[in-house]
């Protein structure tokens, strides 16, 4: 809501500074958004009068006007129409600068020098028009500077206005709320009695036929209206709030509404057929072509404003075109109305159609109210537009319902704000905003709110109202009092923060992404048309084509952060993110989500650390699996988890390079997958480096952790290692060589590692060389060569039946 | 076999006092100390030692072991350290440590972790609930049925007519509250959606939510338990706070809650846009229509309720100017926090 500070000098006296007015505003729960001192570009803009007008000798369209400012005469040239001897207008003399960025300079056009412009009030950025320069009226002197002469200095206030404060669309309903805080009356603009509207001996008729949707409806006929511009002085009011003025009735209206609230309309009397006025809801199939040019489908539960056979206009939202007041029209209908803010709210979705008049009627416009401000418009017309009154008009009132008491326990106020008021103060502080308050027992008020405050239907409407005025700032500040309990947080949440911290140790960064995603990514990842993870949660109303769907895989996102990084020349690179995908199910309304722990790594191994000791090797498929061992570690689900080289092709997702792929399982479970991803897709996100990743499902993860922590005896004898070196052929996975040893179960058995592959020399081609340290312990005694001896020797026995291998230096 | 063992010593040092390398170190360690070296295989004769000198003997070949173990060990200390530049050669303590550096948690994690953690002191749980959420939870059930001009405040991204993405962390109110009878305090962190974005708005971001539900909860109760939150959040004990009127359709009264501005002591800047004063987040008391949603009381129970957002916390805290930079994970960014 837009109002400036002289417009509300109009209602009462504000000898406030503008800041006080605001910030009061802003602790009523008016919020103030912005104060502008308007037109203060304009300052050197000064009144010029022309004094004569001469044709320019070498061009047709221009003019030469001699003006005066103070006394010294100057000649101008000039290409507007109006340009005439007599004239005050708008000059802005050589150095000014005008709003448009423009600088003015002395100069020759087509050889007759000019020293300044005359301006139009688009020149000027006071209105859209440049059909001529500015007439200013006779008030004017010349030499004065535009804002003094037009009275323009004034201060615009912008008011961030919350839905449950109608009667504040207004700026005599903002004046109303500065009244209430300084202790004075309003100045009401209308101050004669409202003349009582029967409906008798009128030319034309009304009827409501759903008074719950239509609650008042006034209409009064006036005659010989003519249509001109306004008047500088209503032009500068809408001007001022950024309002385009049209014609006299159309500002008329709308100056009316931004002061009272209450939205108008003027039908062309003329053009309603069977001079009927009737209020009804749409029939099947019906359209209206709406001010705006619009041809609308309306359904049956929108209310219409019709005449004896069509609609001419949506009611509460938009005129018809039908209907519309043209420059031609002599005589004028006029509307003010109150519509049920549902219906209104309803309409307008339906239509996409939001209008000033939709905005207010939605939220509840004061039914009181419609009289006056049609009495005000009525007087603005005669005064304006010449209008000529027809005596009586319509105010079908059935649908207005009278408001009932509401009851209001003070014990209850006090409860709620953690105040001790009495009930006279109660009282008091509610009669200060025009409620009407009786006292029915120390307790207990009865409070009927006046008409414009829509918003009040509870008591603890009130008690909102008590706090309002009283002052937020006057409650007590206390700490509740309950009884102590056990916060139960949501699981998970440790471990993840856990995950977290973990990877941070490591070297990662956490990034987060949008939920919402490119669907082209399904493509980019090479992925079948059939792959159900396509199957995406879409968005209705995305605000761009990359945001289009919820994402179903952590992958995409954190490549893009890749490619982001890298152009940015940030090429070593660990990040991961802890987030939700989302997957629709078949026969629940939401879809399921998944959250996962992703991360992806690229360019050196240890970014940041010192390339002395670490150097730059690039990272490699070890780093992501390595990463992925150390969070099973950490979440102590390890036993349970199976790392699978994915051996056939159908497994592997289509992103990741066949040879370098792992598949997780815990138990027959997916927990995720660790690969290198494939080039072809990279190049599709626009990376240029290797880059490697890591996916799993933490609500697995958490499903199935963690083991319980448990002691077992330190070992009382010391261990014994001891060394295989065993050659097997290539197609080995020397990984199985470990799992083999574990599987076959020796007691004494504590450890084996792999420390070395080795290829070469001593080596048959296809073959190669592992190297296992094996630990040997007993728990019971020290354990002797002979004993270690026969287990080596079966293990060995075992592992090169196992993989055609040979024992590598068997002496 | 004392004598044996002594000459193994002997020929073993003067082997290790000429050698120059690691390599050949490990070589000859295997030689002399390995598990089929030359004082394994003398070992191996001490069965045929007497009886009574067989412990004396044992106890010698140890000892020399241990003793070869020892330098074997200095000398490869020796020998690593020298590894990279010249023997002898002191270190150069000018060079960077062997340091491998932290990566760090997203800004609105560590502001988030920091918001939680200072309501779980206060005894609130944690909970949290779908992103993509029911109309009836995001709307309907907080007193926002479907033609209420309030829900021109929230930008909505749909699914369909009854699914959306939440708009705010509020509709966990409604699925705690469902849930469990009070005595309730819960938080509700998580991501929100609005189809908004510019300087000041992304279309994702983070909120919390936290409610209080009991018998007797006052107003009063709730600036109690706000500014002790942001005494904490911004450490500060003598932090301003300003409860402003406001509207939220499942509160009432309803406030929004100001902060004397953090940058400039309330002095005037362009942050808080020269008044001094920073909202930092709406609350208010839960509306009685909200209570009858979930089958509480609303003559017997009362209750607060708050909700803030993360970003905003994070964006004051440490003068960031574009709320946008936040989810490009540049790692220039990511890096100063």
């Amino acid at each position: 809501m837009k109002f400036t500070l002289n417009w509300l000098k109009e209602y009462i006296d504000v000898d406030l500074s503008v800041e006080v007015v605001a910030d009061k505003l802003t602790m009523l729960g008016l919020e103030v958004d912005n104060v502008i001192e308007l037109y203060r570009d304009l300052d050197a803009i000064k009144v010029a009068r022309i004094v004569t007008v001469r044709p320019h000798p070498d061009a047709d369209r221009l003019t030469l006007c001699d003006v005066v400012l103070d006394a010294e005469e100057f000649q101008v040239v000039c290409g507007a129409p109006n340009a005439k001897p007599g004239l005050l207008t708008a000059i802005a003399l050589p150095g000014v600068t005008l709003p448009s960025g423009m600088e003015v300079r002395k100069a020759a056009i087509r050889g007759q020098e000019s020293s300044g412009m005359l301006c139009s009030e688009k020149d000027l950025g006071i209105s859209e028009d440049h059909s001529g320069i500015m007439e200013l009226p006779d008030i004017a002197r010349a030499g004065q500077s535009l804002p003094d002469a037009l009275s323009l200095r004034d201060t615009l206030i912008e008011v961030d206005l919350t839905p449950n404060r109608p009667d504040c669309t207004s700026v005599l309903g903002i004046a109303r709320e500065i009244a209430g805080f300084t202790n004075q009356k309003l100045k009401q603009p209308v101050k004669n009695e409202l003349p009582e509207l029967t409906g008798e001996g009128v030319p034309f008729s009304v009827e409501v036929l759903d008074p719950e949707d239509c609650p008042r409806y006034g209409a009064r006929l006036l005659k010989n209206v003519s249509i001109i511009p306004s008047p500088w002085w209503l032009r500068k009011r809408l001007l001022s709030v950024g309002l385009r003025p049209i014609n006299n009735v159309v500002d008329i209206t709308n100056l009316v509404m931004l002061e009272y609230g209450q939205p108008l309309h003027a039908f062309d009397f003329h053009r309603l057929g069977g001079g009927r006025i009737i209020v009804r809801r749409a029939r099947a199939g019906e359209h209206i072509v709406t001010l705006d040019g619009e041809k609308r489908q309306l359904d049956q539960e929108m209310l219409l404003i019709c005449d004896a056979e069509k609609p001419v206009a949506v009611a509460g939202v938009m005129g018809g075109e039908n209907s519309e007041v043209i420059e031609s029209t002599r005589d004028i209908l006029l509307e003010s109305a109150c519509f049920n803010p549902l219906s209104v709210r309803r309409t307008a979705r339906q239509l996409n159609l939001g209008t000033e008049a939709s905005y207010r009627f939605e939220r509840g416009v004061d039914p009181e109210v419609a009289p006056r401000a049609m009495e005000r418009a009525v007087q603005l017309l005669v005064d304006i537009a010449g209008a000529e009154i027809v005596a009586n008009g319509y105010d079908c009132v059935a649908g207005i319902k009278p408001r009932e008491a509401i009851k209001l326990r003070i014990s209850r106020t006090n409860d709620i704000l953690g105040l001790q008021l009495d009930v006279m103060e109660v009282g008091r502080c509610l009669e200060s905003i025009e409620l009407t308050v009786t006292v029915a027992d120390e307790d207990t008020l009865l409070v009927i709110p006046p008409s414009f405050r829509v918003d009040l239907e509870r008591e603890v409407d009130l008690i909102e109202e008590v706090a309002r005025l009283q002052g937020y700032n006057e409650i007590p500040t206390t700490m509740p009092i309950v009884p102590m309990s056990f916060p139960e947080q949501q699981p998970g949440l440790e471990l993840r923060k856990k995950l977290a911290a973990m990877l941070v140790s490591q070297g990662f960064f956490e990034a987060i992404n949008y939920s919402f995603v490119d669907e082209n990514y399904f493509d980019q990842l090479q992925l079948q048309g059939n792959d159900p993870i396509r199957k995406a949660v879409a968005l209705l109303n995305p605000l761009s084509e990359d945001q289009k769907i919820m994402r179903t895989m952590m992958l995409p996102g954190l490549l893009q952060n890749i490619a982001r990084n890298t152009s940015r020349q940030s090429n070593d690179i660990r990040l991961f993110e802890i987030g939700k995908v989302f997957h629709p199910l078949a026969d629940e309304p939401l879809p399921q989500e998944n959250i996962r722990v992703a991360g992806v790594i690229s360019g050196r191994r240890y970014p940041g650390a010192p390339l002395l000791h670490f150097g730059s090797t690039p990272v490699d498929i070890y780093d992501s699996k390595g990463i992925v061992e150390a969070i099973l570690q950490e979440v102590r689900i390890a036993k349970g988890v199976k790392l699978e080289f994915s051996k056939e092709s159908s497994t592997i997702p289509s992103y990741i390079q066949p040879d370098s792929c792992i598949v997780c399982w815990v138990g027959d479970r997916l927990l995720g997958y660790i690969g290198k991803i494939d080039t072809d897709v990279l190049k599709s996100f626009g990376i240029k480096q290797a880059a490697f990743f890591f996916d799993l499902d933490l609500d697995l993860i958490t499903e199935h952790g963690p083991e319980p922590k448990s002691f077992a005896q330190l070992p009382k004898f010391p261990s014994v290692n001891w060394d295989i070196a065993l050659i097997v052929p290539e197609t080995v996975a020397s990984g199985e060589l470990l799992t083999a040893i574990d599987y076959a179960g020796e007691a004494l058995v504590e450890a084996a590692e792999i420390f070395d592959i080795y290829r070469g020399d001593a080596i048959d081609a296809g073959h190669k060389s592992v190297a296992i340290s094996l630990t040997y312990r007993s728990l019971e005694q020290t354990l002797d060569d002979k004993t270690v001896n026969k287990v080596h020797q079966r293990l060995i026995a075992m592992l090169e039946k196992r993989f055609q291998g040979k024992l590598r230096d068997a002496g | 076999m004392e004598q044996d063992l002594r000459q193994l010593q002997a020929d073993a040092e003067t082997n290790l006092a000429t050698l120059d390398n690691l390599k050949d170190l490990e070589e000859i360690r295997v030689r002399y100390l390995g598990r089929k070296g030359l004082f394994t295989s003398l070992l191996r004769q001490l069965g045929q030692v007497s009886a009574e000198d067989r412990p004396r003997f044992g106890k010698l070949a140890n000892k020399i072991k241990e003793e070869l173990e020892q330098k074997f060990n200095t000398r490869k200390a020796e020998l690593g350290a020298s590894d990279t530049g010249a023997a002898g050669q002191r270190d150069d303590l000018s060079l960077p440590g062997r340091l491998v550096p932290f990566g760090r948690l997203h800004p609105v994690t560590q502001i988030m972790d920091e918001v939680c953690s200072i309501f779980v002191d206060l005894g609130f749980a944690v909970a949290e609930g779908p992103d993509v959420e029911l109309d009836y939870y995001n709307f309907e059930a907080l007193n926002i049925p479907l033609h209420h001009p309030a829900r021109d405040m929230h930008d909505t991204f749909y699914i369909n007519d009854s699914i959306l993405l939440r708009t705010h962390t509020s509709p966990m109110q409604i699925r705690a509250m469902e849930k469990e009878k009070p005595p309730l305090r819960i938080i509700a962190p998580g991501k929100v959606y609005r189809c908004d974005s510019d300087i000041t708005h992304t279309p994702m971001f983070q909120q919390v939510e936290g409610f209080l539900v009991d018998r007797k909860v006052s107003f009063a109760d709730l600036k109690g338990v706000l500014t002790v939150f942001c005494q904490k959040m911004f450490d500060q004990d003598d932090i301003r706070l300003r409860f402003r009127p406001s509207f939220f359709p499942f509160t009432e009264p309803s406030a929004e809650v100001d902060i004397g501005c953090v940058i400039c002591r309330g002095e005037g800047c362009r942050v808080c846009k020269q008044t001094g004063w920073l909202e930092i987040l709406g609350a208010g008391m839960i509306d009685p229509e909200v209570f009858k949603m979930v089958d509480y009381d609303p003559e017997e129970f009362s209750g607060f309720a708050f909700g803030l957002g993360i970003e905003r916390i994070a964006m004051l805290k440490y003068g960031i100017d574009d709320i946008r930079l936040f989810y490009e994970n540049d790692l220039r960014f990511l890096k100063q926090f």
